[in-house]
């Protein structure tokens, strides 16, 4: 006996390196019974908690291609909403057939806003797509909240786009309820206010309710969100209300934008200057 | 065998496993090299440390990153069995004047005719058994084989380089 306790004692290491190799064979042959005993794998709390707090950091560095990539679905899903949109039936008894070049009118371009003011009484903004994408001048540049302005010129690979915080931009605009039109216009002093002009004093105006842009507008695709009817005044002796609008789109923070490539924009353009002119 | 040696291997224990389960568990070059950090602490342990301490640190270790690695037990049984393996190791690459002075396991004291091909036998051997034992497959020997050629080479190069950094002058 004691012989036997002086050998295991001599062979200790033999013994335990066998013992621990015998124990990693089990784990590795029976690791199905294994993991419901102990969870001594990455769904341990302590190991996914640390697991998840790594992932979060890194996720972090890839925020930017993130963004872009959401940015590039959202103007696909745009242009679909844009194709049902104009697919739908107007209520009408004559049938109405859309031709496939009305559909196909509209299709978005994500871009990225490399540079814009908001602080003086003309704004622009320099986006980073140019002609070689496709972008022309007088197309309209929407944000996934609202109306953000128009582009004005363009290089090969750079745009300027005239914001709505212009004071001599102004944007065709109607009440989403009544479909009453009028027009956009910036007084040119809080980033967050316009004024909606042109609005008849007979007709109903109601605080809260949503200005969009008209079926009318030569640039924008019509129902764009522009803003909120947040104050409703009447001067005496004037024929218009006096409107003021919070703007949806919060200029400060735009970092993505989407230039509506208009495909019939030249021909539309065309035929309105074939109009004759008034005597 | 000071307090500050001590000091020294529980930051490099807690570093080669933070950056082994970290950064380096999604690191592959062309899919057939991986670096395996963490055999650090059993490769550069002192010469002179128990066996006893080196298979169960090799065990513990091991079961750590099997954890995160979800492998339940493979790495765990090939970094045992590097540590059993290693006395093995030192008998027969023996440096020209013995083991007596020396006491840790570096570039500086054992010169690079001992010292790299210490660690790659190291690391082949873990590597070896990690692959094949993971595939178990007889399909994938070819294929595991590679793997472990490839991460036993790529780890020599990464200790190698580290090992510069760790040079007394």
């Amino acid at each position: 006996m004691n012989q036997l306790f002086q050998f295991l004692i001599r062979q200790r290491i033999i013994l335990l390196f066998i013992l621990l190799e015998l124990i990693n064979v089990w784990s590795i042959f029976k690791y199905d019974d294994f993991q419901h005993v102990i969870y001594l794998n990455t769904t341990n709390r302590w190991a996914a908690s640390l697991l998840a707090t790594s992932r979060e950091i890194k996720t972090y560095h890839h925020l930017g291609e993130v963004n872009a990539e959401l940015a590039l679905e959202n103007s696909r899903l745009r242009q679909e909403i844009f194709k049902l949109s104009a697919i739908k039936q107007p209520e009408s008894k004559v049938p109405y057939f859309v031709s496939s070049a009305m559909l196909n009118r509209y299709a978005p371009v994500a871009s990225k806003v490399i540079d814009q003011s908001t602080q003086m009484s003309q704004n622009y903004l320099t986006i980073d797509k140019g002609l070689v994408d496709g972008i022309k001048p007088g197309m309209a540049v929407i944000s996934s909240t609202g109306v953000v302005g128009k582009v004005m010129s363009c290089t090969s690979n750079l745009s300027l786009i005239v914001s709505v915080l212009h004071i001599e931009n102004n944007v065709s605009a109607k009440l989403k309820s009544t479909g009453e039109l009028g027009y956009i216009k910036w007084p040119g002093i809080q980033t967050e206010v316009v004024e909606m002009m042109d609005v008849s004093k007979y007709k109903k105006v109601l605080k809260g309710d949503t200005i969009v842009t008209s079926d009318y507008n030569v640039v924008f695709p019509p129902n764009i969100p522009i803003g909120i009817v947040a104050k409703v005044g009447l001067e005496k002796d004037e024929t218009f209300h006096n409107i003021k609008v919070m703007l949806l789109t919060n200029f400060s923070t735009l970092k993505y934008v989407y230039v509506i490539k208009n495909h019939l924009l030249g021909q539309q353009l065309k035929l309105e200057t074939s109009k004759p002119k008034p005597e | 065998m000071g307090n500050s040696f001590q000091i020294k291997w529980i930051f490099i224990v807690i570093f080669s496993l933070f950056a082994q389960v970290f950064i380096l568990r999604d690191v592959a070059l062309a899919n057939v090299a991986f670096c395996f950090i963490y055999l650090w602490i059993i490769i550069k342990a002192p010469i002179h440390t128990p066996m006893i301490y080196l298979i169960l640190a090799g065990f513990f270790i091991g079961w750590i990153v099997d954890i995160f690695y979800n492998t339940h037990g493979i790495h765990s049984l090939a970094t045992v069995f590097i540590a059993f393996l290693r006395p093995t190791f030192f008998k027969v690459l023996t440096p020209v004047n013995g083991y007596d002075e020396r006491s840790s396991v570096s570039l500086s004291e054992m010169k690079a005719l001992w010292f790299f091909p210490y660690i790659f036998v190291m690391l082949l051997s873990h590597h070896l058994i990690l692959f094949l034992v993971e595939s178990a497959d007889a399909t994938l020997l070819m294929y595991s084989l590679l793997r472990a050629f490839a991460s036993a080479i790529l780890g020599t190069l990464v200790f190698g380089m580290l090992e510069l950094f760790n040079q007394k002058n």
